[in-house]
């Protein structure tokens, strides 16, 4: 049983900064939690909390079903990954890999099984007598999660272990890392500011900003079903849209007014609607939901095409309606016709629209969720 | 092409000149102490041969100095004192590092302004103090040494560690280390470069010193070879043949000491660490 538990933990820091605020947070036994969110929102320092190498000011941690605020590190029996690997430079691979069970006097012959077995894993076997420096960045990066795997941990813990390599092996890592987790089916934390990392590694995601957990949830439903207006624009890329509207109501339908524009809600988002008319909200749409319409269609708006960036198959179109900037996603066919500087008319899939409390930011159109 | 071969010129024979310099004293030490007094006195730039070439100086100043005993007492006093600023200092350095306080920044500031003080201007208070506690004798040499060389060490160690990035430490707090043994395993070993420098400054510069022993160690069977060496400049004659052979005879070991743990200073020891 791994589960890991966060209760009410805080982190204040001597000189009175809260770094985290009273999180709540349950990582299943066997999941792949992602703490995902921009620098300093104290992603890291919830993570080396629950490793232990950063004091709570507050609340509760349990791995398993045993509190760990006051046990020391090594007894939580957990690995971590860090993100500049931090191996050993005066020992070999293999040092490196069992230097944790020489800390624990475990015999060598079952050490060295171990770091073996590790090491077959990872596909690092030739690399066992080679000093750190004579390794690339994801060969130091293997090794760096051999050491993990060789303490047969309860938990796993990673700290951007990815953000130091090239794209390209990033994506290799990537592969290489679920399949380890498919593999060993133990509990794993890992923590990324790269929403795509996060989309495609996580079994779950949690959306951390300023110490405060925003939304956690699987991957999928984050994506379609942001919480609130932060997690809509830090999740999927290009970003969500955002504009600023109020809440109509004509003839019983409730509708948004976003400059001159009238847009008709659906019946499902409206619902929530009733007590926001009359009120500015924040109107969110994602790049792929808005399409090249015509002037006549409803739910379209006329913007002025700024840049249009060709990515092979698809296209992204920058356009301004108004002061306000939105980018665009279409195919490649749909885009090559248009010109920069061109006006043209963009049709809103208003099923797929989020509609954010003006102050709070909290996704107010959610009523499935809610 | 041509100034660019021509400013090399000039650099190899300001080289070569500075190389004159530096090598000259070690020449006339070497070539007089194969020499007769005579011989000495006569031309001190002359090489020995002929009838001033002599191996005497050496069996007599091997003898005069007593040399193993004093040599014995030289190896002891300087490698006690040298391991112990090594340990004393690498530790306290890393602790000021790694302990992010104004008191920590005190201590650092503390040992650095250290440096500063001359050793004259402590001399008699000091030699004066630890007379009083009956420490004037070889611990009390060792003990005096740590403290004057520590602080030079500390802040080079200091400037080391600084680069050592904590993710190791904490790494291997994880894989099972306590704070010594994150010292011993992880961090000591990674200051191999710098620890064989500080070895190296400390031990030359204690083996040949020469005012501190003289005011701490009075016991004639306790004296260091820069002591004993002394002896070959009396009140009214001074035995140079001696004193050079001796001189040769003394610098040997450490001469060999420095000789084997420079090529220990490695550049980039943490190198494959981190990214």
């Amino acid at each position: 049983m791994s589960k890991v538990v966060l209760k009410d933990v805080e982190k204040v820091y001597p000189n009175g900064f809260k770094a985290v605020h009273g999180i709540n947070l349950e990582v299943e036994d066997g999941e792949f939690m992602v703490l995902v969110g921009p620098s300093g929102c104290a992603k890291s320092t919830t993570l080396r909390m629950i490793a232990g190498l950063e004091e709570i000011s507050g609340g509760t941690i349990s791995i398993g079903d045993k509190a760990v605020n006051d046990i020391p590190p090594k007894d939580r029996e957990i690995a971590m990954v860090f993100q500049n690997y931090a191996l050993y430079p005066h020992m070999t691979v293999y040092e490196n890999m069992g230097f944790s069970l020489k800390m624990k006097k475990t015999p060598k012959n079952i050490t060295d099984e171990k770091v073996r077995e590790a090491a077959k894993i990872l596909d690092i076997e030739d690399l066992l007598d080679r000093k750190p420096k004579e390794l690339s960045g994801g060969q130091r990066q293997r090794v760096a999660v051999g050491r993990a795997i060789v303490r047969a941990p309860k938990v796993f813990l990673f700290d951007e272990p990815l953000s130091n390599l090239d794209a390209k092996l990033r994506v290799h890592m990537r592969v290489q890392l679920s399949q380890l987790h498919q593999r060993l089916k133990s509990t794993m934390i890992y923590v990324t500011h790269d929403q795509v990392e996060a989309m495609t590694m996580g079994d779950r995601i949690c959306v951390m900003n300023l110490g405060k957990i925003m939304q956690v949830d699987t991957p999928l439903n984050v994506y379609q079903y942001p919480a609130n207006k932060f997690v809509a624009g830090f999740i999927g890329s290009p970003p969500m849209n955002f504009m600023e509207g109020e809440v109509i109501e004509i003839n019983n339908d409730i509708k948004i007014k976003i400059k001159e524009v009238k847009l008709k809600l659906p019946l499902d988002k409206s619902r929530n609607l009733k007590n926001y008319v009359g009120k500015k909200i924040w109107f969110g749409i994602r790049p792929e939901d808005i399409n090249i319409g015509n002037s006549n269609e409803e739910n379209s708006i006329k913007g002025k095409i700024e840049v249009i960036e060709f990515m092979g198959n698809e296209a992204f179109i920058y356009s301004k309606i108004g002061n306000d900037q939105f980018i665009s996603r279409t195919d490649f066919l749909g885009a090559k016709d248009l010109k920069n500087g061109s006006e043209c008319f963009f049709s809103i899939n208003m099923d797929k629209c989020h509609i954010f409390d003006y102050d709070s930011g909290k996704n107010i159109s959610l009523w499935l969720k809610n | 092409m041509k100034g660019e071969k021509k400013n090399k010129t000039r650099i190899l024979i300001l080289a070569i000149f500075l190389a004159i310099i530096f090598i000259l004293p070690f020449y006339i030490v070497l070539t007089n102490s194969f020499k007769t007094q005579k011989g000495i006195f006569l031309n001190v730039t002359d090489l020995p041969f002929g009838q001033f070439f002599t191996l005497d100086n050496y069996i007599e100043a091997f003898k005069e100095l007593d040399f193993v005993h004093s040599f014995l007492n030289s190896l002891l006093i300087t490698v006690f004192s040298t391991v112990l600023i090594v340990i004393f200092s690498s530790m306290a350095a890393w602790m000021l590092v790694r302990t992010k306080s104004k008191l920590s920044s005190f201590l650092y500031f503390l040992f650095a302004a250290a440096i500063l003080i001359p050793f004259q201007s402590v001399m008699l208070p000091l030699i004066n103090l630890m007379g009083k506690i009956g420490f004037l004798n070889r611990s009390g040499l060792i003990f005096m040494y740590v403290g004057f060389g520590a602080s030079l060490s500390i802040m080079l160690y200091h400037g080391f560690i600084k680069s050592i990035p904590v993710e190791l430490e904490e790494a291997a707090t994880i894989d099972g280390c306590n704070k010594f043994q994150v010292f011993w395993y992880i961090i000591f070993p990674m200051l191999k470069p710098i620890t064989v420098t500080v070895s190296i400054l400390n031990a030359m510069w204690i083996w040949n010193d020469f005012l501190l022993p003289q005011l701490v160690i009075n016991r004639p069977e306790s004296h260091t070879i820069p002591l004993k060496m002394f002896y070959f400049f009396g009140q009214h004659s001074k035995q140079w043949h001696l004193a050079l052979a001796g001189l040769v005879i003394g610098m040997i070991p450490i001469i060999i000491f420095y000789i084997l743990a420079q090529k220990h200073i490695i550049k980039g020891v943490t190198k494959g660490s981190i990214k």
